[in-house]
C-alpha cells in the first residue's frame, strides 16, 4: 500500500517531464504529423536570427553566471563574521523570494536613462536636466539582462553556500590556518573554497543551466533584436506553422546546457590542478587588507541595489507625478491601486488559487514522498527532482504544450496547476528532505509506546516538531507559484490571466506606473509568505509557553 | 629562540564574569608551562587571545611578548605561534605530503620534498606521503598534525587538551614524541588531565585564580 503511493507520487512527477521530452523530441524530427509533419532543424539552422540569439544567450549566461559566483566568493570571504554578514543572511531569504519579473522591472526603474541612479546625481554632479541618451535600457548587448540576473541569482547561491559553512568548519580552518601563517583570503581560497565548491556545484549549475534559458527576465531586460535564443524560440512556439522549428530550438537549448555543463567540468578540473599546485607552494604571501574593504563595498552595494529594486516598484506604485530630475514624486496618490482593483482582481484570483493549490498539494505530496522513503527504504530518488531544475524550462514546457494540445488538455486549469505544482515540488522535497530524514525517529517510538497510531504520530508529533521548514517549504512553493510566467503562458493558452503574465505582457504597452503596481503585487504576495513562514512556528511557541 | 612572556592578561566575559585577573607568566624557550583547571575556567579563552582569535564580545586587557616583540598588534597570521587542538583537523581534501608541505615554510621543490619524507621518518611515519588523512589511525594523524605544526617553524607552541582525544594506551607515546619535538621552544598546554603534565614542567592552577 505504502509502496504504491510512493510509485504514484513518482509517476505524477515523472510523467510531464517524460511527455515534455517527448513533446519536444517528436515534433523536432516531424514524427508528429499533426503538429509538425517535417523535421526542423534545417530550418533552424538556416534562420539569420539563429546564431546571433544563440551567441546571445551563451554570453548572458557565461558572464551572469561567472559574476554570481565571484560575487557570493567575495561576500563569503570578505563578510563571514562581521556584522555585514549577519545583515546579508537576514536580507538575502526575502530578496530571493521576490520573482525574477518584479525585480526586473524594479532594476529597470533603478538603471535606465531617467531611472532612480541617475536622479539621485542629477543634475548636481551632472549637470543633466533631461534624461541623458547616452545609453538605452534594455540595451542591445544584454547587460542589463546580466545584471538583473545578478542580483537575483547572487543571494540564491549565497544562502545555499551559507548553509553549507558549519558542515566544513569554516572557524577552525581559519584558526588553524591562520596560525600556519596564511592570512584570511588565503586561508578561504586553499582550506575552505576547495570543501565548499562541491557542495554548491549542484546549485551552480542550476543557476547556469537558468541564466542560459531564462524567459520571462529576458522579455523584459534582455535585447529585442536579436533577442535571447530562448525568447526567439518562444515567439516560434505559438506559430502554428513553426512547431519543427522550436521543437529543434527547444532541443539545441537543452543541447547548450549540456554543453555549458561539460565546459564547467573541464573549467572546474583545471583550477583543481592550479589550486592544489599553489597550496604544496608553501607561499605564505602578504594580506592586502585594501581587497577586503573594497570586495565589502561591492558587497554592500549589490545588497543596497537589490533592496532598492522593490522600493522602486512601490514608490511607482504610489506616483502620481514625478518630473526628471527629481529624487522623490512631486505628487502622490494611491489611484493606481484602487482604480485598478476590478482589473486586477480576476489575474489576483487566479494567482492565489493556482499558488495556494500548488502550495498544498506539493507539501502534501512531499511529506507523503518523504514517509514512504522512511518507512519503506525505498532508495533516495534526490536526482530525479533536479531534473525540472536542470532542463530548460523552454523544453520540458513546449513538449508538455504539444501534448496537451494533442489531447485537448490545453487551456484548462488543472494542466496550469499541475505544471506549477511540478516545478514547486523539487524545492519543497528538497527542502524539507533535510529536516525529515535528520529528525530522531526515537520521537515516533516514544509516541508509538505511548499508543499513538501512525496518522496521529505524524499529525500530533512529527509534523508539529518539523513546523519551521513545513512553513519554509510552504513559502517557497508560494513564491515558486507565484513567479511562474513560462508554464501558465504556454499550458494555459491565453485562458489563465496571472499577475506574472499580465505584468510579463503589459510591459512596454501600459503606464510604468500601472506595471510597478502589478510588480508590487508580485512582490508582496511571497514577502507576505515568508513573513508568515517566520511567524507561524514563533506563534505556537509562544502559546505553548503562557 | 625567544621567551613567551604575558603581562596583566584580563579577560571579561560579556556577563561582567572575570576569567582571569592580572595573569602574568613567562616560559623560556624549552620550558613547558601547563595551564590546569576545569571546564569553563578560561583555559581555551586565554589560548584564543594569544593566538589573536578572541571572540571580540570578551573584553581582554594585558600584553603578550615574544622575546622583545610585542604580539597585541600583530595579525594572527604574522605571530608564529604554532597551535594544535583537541582535534587534529587534517585537512581533508589534502593528501598527508600535501598537508605538511602547507605547513612548511620555503625551500626549492626538491627541498620541501625531502624535508617533507624527513620529518615523517623521524615520527615514524616513513613514507605516508600519498596517502588520505582519513585512513590514517588517530596516533598517526596526532603525529602529522604535530609536525605540520612545526614545519611552519613556530617560536612557541600552544596546545590546547592535544591529547585528550586519543586512546589511552597512545597517549603516552604522543605525548613523549611531543615533548621530544618541541624541546626547544616555549610550550603552554593547556589540559584538565594531570598525566599530561610532564615531570620537568611548572603548572599554573586556574581554578585558583578565579
Amino acid at each position: 500500500m505504502i509502496r504504491i503511493v510512493g510509485i504514484v507520487l513518482a509517476m505524477l512527477f515523472a510523467f510531464p517531464i517524460v511527455i515534455g521530452l517527448l513533446g519536444s523530441v517528436l515534433p523536432a524530427f516531424g514524427l508528429l504529423p499533426p503538429l509538425a509533419d517535417s523535421e526542423g532543424f534545417t530550418e533552424l539552422f538556416a534562420d539569420p536570427r539563429f546564431w546571433p540569439a544563440i551567441f546571445l544567450s551563451l554570453k548572458t549566461a557565461i558572464i551572469a553566471t561567472l559574476l554570481v559566483l565571484v560575487l557570493t566568493m567575495l561576500a563569503l570571504v570578505c563578510a563571514h563574521g562581521t556584522r555585514l554578514w549577519r545583515w546579508l543572511n537576514g536580507l538575502l531569504p526575502p530578496l530571493l523570494a521576490v520573482p525574477h519579473a518584479a525585480m526586473a522591472v524594479g532594476l529597470l526603474f533603478l538603471i535606465a536613462p531617467s531611472g532612480w541612479l541617475v536622479r539621485v546625481i542629477s543634475p548636481s554632479l551632472t549637470g543633466w536636466e533631461r534624461p541623458p541618451t547616452l545609453w538605452v535600457v534594455p540595451d542591445s548587448s544584454g547587460w542589463s539582462l546580466i545584471l538583473g540576473l545578478v542580483i537575483k541569482e547572487t543571494p540564491f547561491l549565497l544562502l545555499a553556500a551559507a548553509a553549507q559553512l558549519p558542515a566544513v568548519r569554516v572557524d577552525a580552518a581559519l584558526r588553524i590556518g591562520r596560525t600556519l601563517g596564511y592570512a584570511p583570503a588565503r586561508c578561504w581560497s586553499r582550506l575552505i573554497l576547495p570543501l565548499l565548491y562541491p557542495r554548491i556545484r549542484l546549485t551552480l549549475l542550476i543557476i547556469l543551466a537558468f541564466n542560459f534559458s531564462v524567459v520571462d527576465m529576458a522579455i523584459l531586460l534582455g535585447p529585442g533584436n536579436p533577442p535571447t535564443f530562448s525568447v526567439f524560440l518562444l515567439s516560434l512556439v505559438n506559430d502554428p506553422g513553426s512547431r519543427a522549428v522550436a521543437s529543434a530550438g527547444a532541443l539545441v537549448l537543452a543541447a547548450g546546457v549540456g554543453l555549458l555543463f561539460g565546459v564547467t567540468v573541464i573549467v572546474e578540473k583545471t583550477i583543481s590542478q592550479i589550486a592544489n599546485h599553489r597550496r604544496e607552494s608553501g607561499l605564505r604571501g602578504n594580506s592586502l587588507p585594501i581587497w577586503r574593504v573594497i570586495a565589502q563595498g561591492i558587497s554592500t552595494g549589490g545588497l543596497v541595489l537589490s533592496m532598492l529594486t522593490i522600493v522602486m516598484l512601490l514608490i511607482w506604485s504610489v506616483t502620481r507625478r514625478w518630473r526628471f530630475p527629481n529624487v522623490l514624486p512631486t505628487e502622490w496618490t494611491f489611484s493606481h491601486w484602487t482604480n485598478r482593483l476590478g482589473e486586477f482582481a480576476s489575474p489576483l484570483t487566479t494567482t492565489l488559487t493556482l499558488a495556494l493549490f500548488t502550495t498544498v498539494f506539493a507539501l502534501i505530496a512531499a511529506v507523503a514522498w518523504l514517509e514512504v522513503e522512511r518507512r519503506e527504504k525505498v532508495p533516495k530518488l534526490d536526482w530525479m527532482w533536479y531534473i525540472p531544475l536542470l532542463v530548460p524550462q523552454v523544453t520540458l514546457l513546449f513538449g508538455w504544450q504539444a501534448m496537451a494540445l494533442l489531447t485537448g488538455s490545453d487551456g484548462k486549469w488543472l494542466s496550469v496547476a499541475y505544471s506549477h505544482w511540478v516545478y514547486a515540488l523539487p524545492y519543497v522535497v528538497l527542502i524539507l528532505a533535510v529536516a525529515w530524514r535528520e529528525l530522531d525517529p526515537n520521537w515516533n517510538s516514544a509516541a508509538s509506546v505511548l499508543g499513538a497510531g501512525y496518522w496521529r504520530v505524524l499529525f500530533r508529533v512529527r509534523l508539529p516538531l518539523l513546523i519551521k521548514p513545513v512553513c519554509q517549504a510552504a513559502a517557497v512553493a508560494l513564491a515558486v507559484s507565484v513567479a511562474q510566467y513560462l508554464p501558465t503562458l504556454l499550458l494555459g493558452a491565453g485562458r489563465h490571466q496571472t499577475i506574472a503574465i499580465e505584468l510579463v505582457t503589459s510591459f512596454g504597452g501600459v503606464d510604468r506606473r500601472v506595471i510597478a503596481v502589478l510588480a508590487s503585487v508580485q512582490s508582496i504576495l511571497p514577502l507576505i509568505a515568508f513573513g508568515l513562514a517566520i511567524w507561524i512556528p514563533r506563534y505556537f511557541r509562544a502559546e505553548r509557553n503562557t | 629562540m625567544y621567551p613567551l612572556r604575558v603581562d596583566n592578561l584580563s579577560l571579561q566575559l560579556p556577563d561582567g564574569t572575570m576569567l582571569c585577573q592580572q595573569l602574568s607568566f613567562e616560559i623560556a624557550p624549552g620550558e613547558i608551562l601547563v595551564l590546569m583547571g576545569p571546564s569553563g575556567s578560561g583555559k581555551s579563552t586565554i589560548l584564543s587571545w594569544l593566538t589573536g582569535t578572541l571572540n571580540k564580545r570578551i573584553r581582554a586587557t594585558g600584553e603578550v611578548w615574544l622575546g622583545e616583540t610585542c604580539l597585541n598588534h600583530v595579525a594572527v597570521e604574522k605571530r608564529k605561534l604554532g597551535l594544535m587542538l583537541q582535534q587534529d583537523y587534517l585537512f581533508p581534501h589534502m593528501s598527508v605530503g600535501q598537508n605538511l608541505k602547507f605547513g612548511l615554510r620555503g625551500g626549492s621543490k626538491s627541498e620541501r620534498e625531502s624535508r617533507v619524507s624527513a620529518s615523517l621518518k623521524s615520527a615514524g611515519l616513513e613514507g605516508l606521503q600519498d596517502r588520505d588523512p582519513a585512513t590514517l589511525s588517530g596516533g598517526q594523524r596526532a603525529r602529522v598534525s604535530l609536525l605540520r605544526t612545526l614545519l611552519s617553524e613556530p617560536c612557541a607552541l600552544l596546545l590546547d587538551e592535544p591529547f585528550s582525544r586519543l586512546d589511552v594506551t597512545l597517549r603516552g607515546q604522543i605525548r613523549d614524541f611531543t615533548w621530544h619535538s618541541a624541546s626547544r621552544l616555549p610550550t603552554l598546554l593547556v589540559t584538565h588531565d594531570e598525566a599530561d603534565v610532564p615531570a620537568n614542567a611548572s603548572i599554573l592552577d586556574l581554578s585558583g585564580l578565579r
